[in-house]
């Protein structure tokens, strides 16, 4: 149907890159927004370009955020004794809606996968060793110097490459004198963080086990 | 548990066919090329999630078709009627739904609806490689507890990835320190526990093969069974130990395995060595032995799921009788007419000796034809011949066998 603009069917080819959006989606959204009034348009394009030039990646924590760094590790009112690192940004959401935990993140941004060329140094893994050691010693210097990080909790998904990289964390953090510790199997067998309810993950930190 | 009813839909030679159960044994006949073996194909992917014949689930798709169907209706002995149903698309992949509802992983069906096949090709369990004998242990085991079938599938993507890994180091990669030894850690601890459970699996399994071997062959030595693997025994006696023997190992293997790129050690290297008294099967059994131990294997896994889970499994003969003697051919026959046998489904070409045995047609026991890829009729001995000589049978198969 739309053989006759080159302009729509761009569109459709750039929707069709998006996860999950099949040809026939791309064509459906490509569609509705012919249908939108002009400024919704303009409201989407904006956001959509927004997402690029205005977030970031939280410079402590390295979640996306507006302002660096984010509103979580700029909070007064969460527990800085505590780090919960997560694979992905999407992980914190999930987390986050609980409303059970009051402590800090660390965003590593993937886990360890040696089938997909991914080691450790394409973490933040490093970042994270840093944040840890950081706070526990200290350079006796600085008169901000962070609270002590008492505990780290791993969050990774509970499958093989989540166990390696939680194992893999755990070794060089616990030569820091930090309580690691691994998020229970609460969860569902192969289910990603992203997925589980409120329940099951508030559950899985209430029984998570020191490693 | 019992198999009320199967539907097969653009799967191999069957545009569509259905098929219904009766409670103990379900004769399929027809000549070679009818589908017989393919219906015990789609029984197994409604069990097991996957075929028998082959590895590649594009196989059992019909010439031309987009894709294809089975489902079934069990009836458990604990559990009211379960309704599964397998659709395979090429592009997608497999699809379970339990009823109607579909599952997260393919894998929460294995053990809920229990199954042993009898093959004329089960002598590879002492006379082919060693692979053979891990995926014995590996079907049975995944279906007689769900844990391991879970540390299964996870040994073998780390296993992947460590020999991706591997790899790396083979073609000089730089690797953070540290990162082999992560994927040691989660290869040696879900490999211990692999290990753990084949081994209790062995000590319990070893009766019930000594008792399905001395029902078949009464007078000869008793068979045992040994596990190479990278522990022995007496220096590890729980899955923690087996890891750290296990870790020890790769320690020992480690410049070979960044010479090779790959894992040579664990599970997945492991061996069953197979014994008739003091000699091993596998170099020095006549043929002859090897079916008899072969068959002797799989009625003992029947015998060991019977006796570990709820549900009694369905048992699946696919062209079994044709290489059996005569003698052997009675005792199965009367196994599976005996209450120690629930529900079995037979494939064979010639059905007249088992019409001798069996009355079909009577309620507990079907006969069903096959033709081309359809049912021609059922549930009736029409067609079966009860008075073909089966002396002739009898004879040629004892010489076949030794
Ligand atoms: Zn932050």
């Amino acid at each position: 149907m739309y053989l006759t603009s080159e302009t729509v069917e761009t569109l459709v080819e750039q929707f069709s890159k998006l996860p999950t959006v099949g040809r026939k989606t791309a064509q459906r959204l490509a569609a509705y927004v012919l249908k939108m009034p002009r400024e919704d348009v303009v409201q989407l394009a904006e956001a959509l370009v927004a997402v690029k030039d205005r977030v970031m990646a939280c410079t402590i924590c390295f979640n996306v955020t507006d302002n660096d760094p984010c509103p979580i590790c700029a909070s007064a009112k969460r527990d800085r004794a505590v780090i919960c690192v997560v694979e992905e940004p999407n992980d914190v959401l999930a987390l986050e809606r609980t409303g059970e935990y009051r402590g800090l993140y660390h965003v590593l941004g993937g886990v360890i996968s040696p089938l997909d060329g991914i080691g450790p140094d394409d973490l933040k893994i490093r970042e994270l060793v840093a944040r840890v050691a950081g706070s526990a010693g200290g350079d006796g210097l600085s008169e901000d110097a962070d609270e002590p990080v008492t505990e780290v909790i791993l969050a990774m998904n509970p499958n093989v490459e989540g166990d390696t990289t939680a194992y893999y964390i755990g070794q060089l953090l616990g030569a820091l004198g930090a309580q690691v510790t691994r998020i229970a199997r609460g969860l569902p067998i192969g289910g990603d963080l992203e997925y589980a309810d409120e329940a099951t993950l508030s559950r899985a930190l209430e029984g998570r086990a020191g490693m | 548990m019992r198999l009320l009813s199967l539907r097969l839909k653009s799967f191999r030679a069957h545009a569509e066919t259905s098929v219904d159960f009766a409670t103990k044994i379900n004769l399929l006949h027809g000549p070679n090329g009818a589908g017989k073996t393919n219906v015990l194909e789609a029984i197994y992917y409604l069990c097991l999630t996957k075929s028998f014949l082959t590895r590649n689930d594009a196989h059992a798709l019909q010439r031309g078709a987009q894709f294809f169907e089975v489902d079934g209706t069990f009836q458990g002995e604990q559990r009211a009627s379960t309704t599964v149903r397998l659709a395979y698309v090429p592009s997608e992949g497999k699809r379970l739904f339990r009823n109607g509802a579909p599952l997260v992983r393919l894998a929460e069906i294995v053990g809920e609806l229990p199954l042993v096949i009898l093959s004329p090709t089960d002598h590879v369990l002492t006379d082919g490689g060693p692979e053979h004998r891990r995926r014995f242990l590996n079907t049975t085991l995944s279906q007689a507890r769900p844990v391991y079938l879970d540390d299964l599938l996870k040994y073998r993507r780390a296993l992947k990835q460590r020999n991706a890994l591997l790899h790396q180091i083979r073609r000089g990669g730089r690797l953070a320190p540290g990162t082999l030894n992560a994927w040691d850690e989660e290869l040696v601890q879900l490999g211990g526990r692999i290990i753990f459970r084949r081994r209790q699996f062995m000590e319990h399994f070893a009766g019930f093969l000594a008792e399905a071997y001395r029902l078949l062959d009464a007078v000869g030595e008793e068979p045992t069974m040994e596990y190479v693997t990278v522990a022995s025994t007496h220096d590890a006696s729980d899955a923690e130990s087996i890891a750290v023997r296990f870790r020890d190992k790769l320690d020992s293997l480690r410049r070979r395995e960044s010479e090779q790129g790959r894992t040579l050690a664990g599970p997945h290297r492991d061996e069953v060595i197979f014994r008739l008294g003091d000699f091993e099967v596998r170099p020095y059994a006549s043929q002859g032995q090897h079916r008899t131990v072969g068959l002797a294997i799989r009625l003992a896994t029947f015998l060991y799921l019977r006796n570990r889970l709820e549900e009694t499994p369905l048992l699946l003969l696919d062209d079994v009788f044709g290489a059996l003697d005569a003698r052997r051919a009675e005792v199965v026959l009367d196994l599976l007419n005996s209450d120690a046998v629930g529900q079995s489904v037979i494939t064979a070409a010639r059905p007249e000796m088992l019409a001798r045995h069996v009355q079909f047609g009577t309620g507990d026991h079907n006969a069903i034809a096959l033709a081309d890829g359809s049912v021609i009729n059922s549930s009736v001995t029409t067609g079966i011949d009860r008075s073909e000589s089966l002396e002739k049978d009898e004879v040629n198969t004892v010489d076949a066998t030794g």
